[in-house]
């Protein structure tokens, strides 16, 4: 069985394979570097590097243009793996080669790791606010909660993507059927005028207003606000269809089986067991200048096993890290009234630092076997010479 | 040839399982939270950048999406009994001012990449929301006045909507920073933000970039 299969596992085996994936990879960077302009640094992620394949769209179909940084990544790892089980051999003067090969192989599932488990939060916190979660930048959620309790919200999230399939949805929480009639990833909302279009929408802010689609933007320092029609339909009489838009200002209520609820599509929330209070916010200047000279957030941590809470000091390169999250000091707002943390979740955020260190070191041991065998030689030949 | 190491299958079987794993599937997720103000059954609103327009492309432009959060801000210094309200997802601040009689203005600052249109689509975005026919290119001289502070290019206007009841006033500073647009708009009854015009062209004098 083994030989059928021979010559495509020599084929991973094969430096040539390195060398073309080695080509692939520059190519990959080149072109990603250069698409960055349309995209920014989150789109190329997602559609270069996350990804299998590069896919482009050519009138409405997306048509696959190169390999991606999942499976050139891939394949160099398990062509690094497979050339070292098949040629492995425990030498001395090869032990810095290895160790530097161990730091690629880590290196490259580091990175693996990091596109599977890594999440970026932001935390704005208002002077004196206090939050116990922190939202994404980057993902929404319809958010539909049973506010009926007088201590607690009972709150059901439907992640955005889930809404951009259109379907429906029953839930067990839910006593009603959640359906998207129309999902438009970024839009624009104006007031209805007099004798404009009608509204998909039959009860809630749709009635006043209505959502354009609009193209979806990559850039850096844009959102995309996006925006459906949801229909609530169950055995009473059915609240009917919502608007619900990140542009909102706030969330719309309805009555059903008894219950009230609130709906919002708002920024995906990751809530912790503890909460975070900005104390102060400082933006220090250079004396007699407006050159900003340090930001820094006085906060305090607020957690179910420390009644009082400590306090912490974040500023630029001096993040807080607790529960798994690193909250790093990323801006300020609201004329230095409100601080921007960047929330984030890694847990292999070691291994790009062990990778680089077992790359030193490999390096290091590796060129210094050379250059210690080379001065060996070079005495011996000057010592012949002599004699 | 040397017989291949058995390792190596088991070894891509692994890795491949670890590669489909990056293929995660949105879930539906549920929990209990503390209550929070926030979810009251205020009335929806649209949020700043979505305000009532008088023509799809000056809306359109108005509600391209918020910017500027993780760049550089201005910096400035409001009167003492101007209220400042939490800063929210469309809007860079927001400050409430409170007439003597109990009356309420609105003074709202937003930013938005590029011009949004220019002077002129913008000029007419804010007549409309006071009901105003639009303006042409040749009025627009004689409606904005300028102003230079800090650096800082502002452009003012002063729109007085008699229609309303009671006649809403609205002031308006248009200030162009680096690829950005930056606008302040102060919104309320005509009384209130006639006797705030001093304070609020005063406040302008205090708008500074970074």
């Amino acid at each position: 069985m083994l030989k059928i299969f021979r010559p495509f596992l020599d084929t991973f085996v094969s430096i040539k394979l390195t060398v073309v994936l080695i080509a692939f990879s520059i190519i990959l960077v080149f072109a990603a570097t250069l698409d960055q302009v349309n995209l920014g640094i989150w789109g190329i992620q997602q559609k270069w590097f996350r990804t299998f394949f590069v896919y482009q769209d050519f009138r409405g179909i997306l048509v696959p243009i190169f390999p991606g940084g999942y499976t050139i990544g891939g394949l160099l790892l398990i062509n690094l793996i497979a050339a070292h089980i098949r040629r492995f051999k425990l030498e001395l003067k090869k032990l810095g080669l290895l160790l530097t090969h161990f730091g690629l192989i880590i290196l490259l599932v580091g990175e693996l790791l990091s596109g599977i488990w890594q999440e970026d939060f932001y935390l704005r916190l208002d002077q004196g606010e206090t939050k116990n979660y922190a939202e994404s930048h980057l993902h929404n959620e319809l958010a539909i909660i049973d506010t009926t309790d007088a201590n607690f919200d009972q709150v059901v999230a439907i992640p955005e993507a889930l809404l951009a399939r259109r379907g429906s949805i029953q839930h067990p929480k839910l006593p009603f059927l959640v359906t998207t009639k129309a999902y438009y990833p970024n839009a624009s909302l104006f007031m209805r005028e007099p004798g404009g279009p009608p509204s998909l929408a039959t009860t809630g802010i749709g009635l006043r207003a209505v959502a354009a689609p609009r193209p979806i933007t990559y850039k850096q320092n844009e959102n995309n606000l996006p925006a459906a029609y949801i229909e609530f339909t169950g055995s009473e009489t059915p609240p009917g269809i919502f608007l619900v838009s990140t542009a909102l200002g706030s969330s719309q209520s309805f009555q059903y089986g008894g219950r009230t609820w609130s709906i919002s599509l708002r920024p995906q929330r990751l809530y912790k067991p503890f909460s975070l209070t900005l104390l102060k916010f400082s933006h220090d200047r250079y004396a007699g200048t407006e050159i900003p000279k340090n930001f820094s957030s006085r906060l305090r941590l607020n957690t179910t096993d420390d009644q009082n809470g400590r306090e912490v000091l974040v500023y630029m390169n001096n993040p807080l890290r607790h529960a798994g999250l690193t909250f790093y000091q990323a801006g300020f707002e609201n004329n230095d009234r409100t601080t921007v943390l960047q929330v984030v979740r890694n847990p292999s955020w070691l291994l790009p630092y062990v990778a680089c260190s077992l790359i030193s070191l490999g390096l290091l041991g590796q060129f210094g076997i050379h250059l210690f065998a080379f001065i060996a030689k070079r005495r011996r030949t000057t010592a012949a010479f002599a004699t | 040839m040397r017989r291949l190491s058995p390792q190596l299958p088991c070894c891509l079987l692994l890795i491949l399982s670890a590669l489909l794993g990056a293929c995660r599937d949105p879930v539906v997720t549920t929990y209990r939270t503390a209550k929070e103000a926030s979810t009251e059954t205020t009335p929806p609103v649209l949020a700043a950048a979505a305000a009532p327009a008088t023509s799809g492309t000056d809306a359109a432009m108005a509600n391209t999406a918020v910017a500027t959060a993780t760049g550089a801000g201005l910096t400035w210094t409001a009167p003492a009994h101007w209220v400042a309200k939490p800063a929210s997802a469309m809007r860079k601040a927001t400050f409430t001012l409170t007439g003597h009689d109990g009356t309420t203005a609105d003074l709202a600052i937003t930013a938005f990449p590029g011009d949004v249109g220019g002077e002129l689509a913008n000029l007419n975005r804010w007549r409309g929301q006071l009901s105003l026919p639009p303006i042409t290119d040749a009025e627009v001289v004689s409606a904005i006045t300028r102003y230079e502070y800090n650096s800082l290019g502002i452009a003012v206007v002063d729109l007085a909507g008699p229609d309303a009841n009671p006649p809403t006033r609205m002031l308006g500073a248009i200030v162009p920073v680096g690829s950005a647009t930056w606008f302040f708009k102060l919104t309320g009854p005509d009384a209130l933000v006639a006797a705030e015009k001093p304070a609020f062209l005063a406040f302008l004098q205090t708008v500074k970039a970074p």
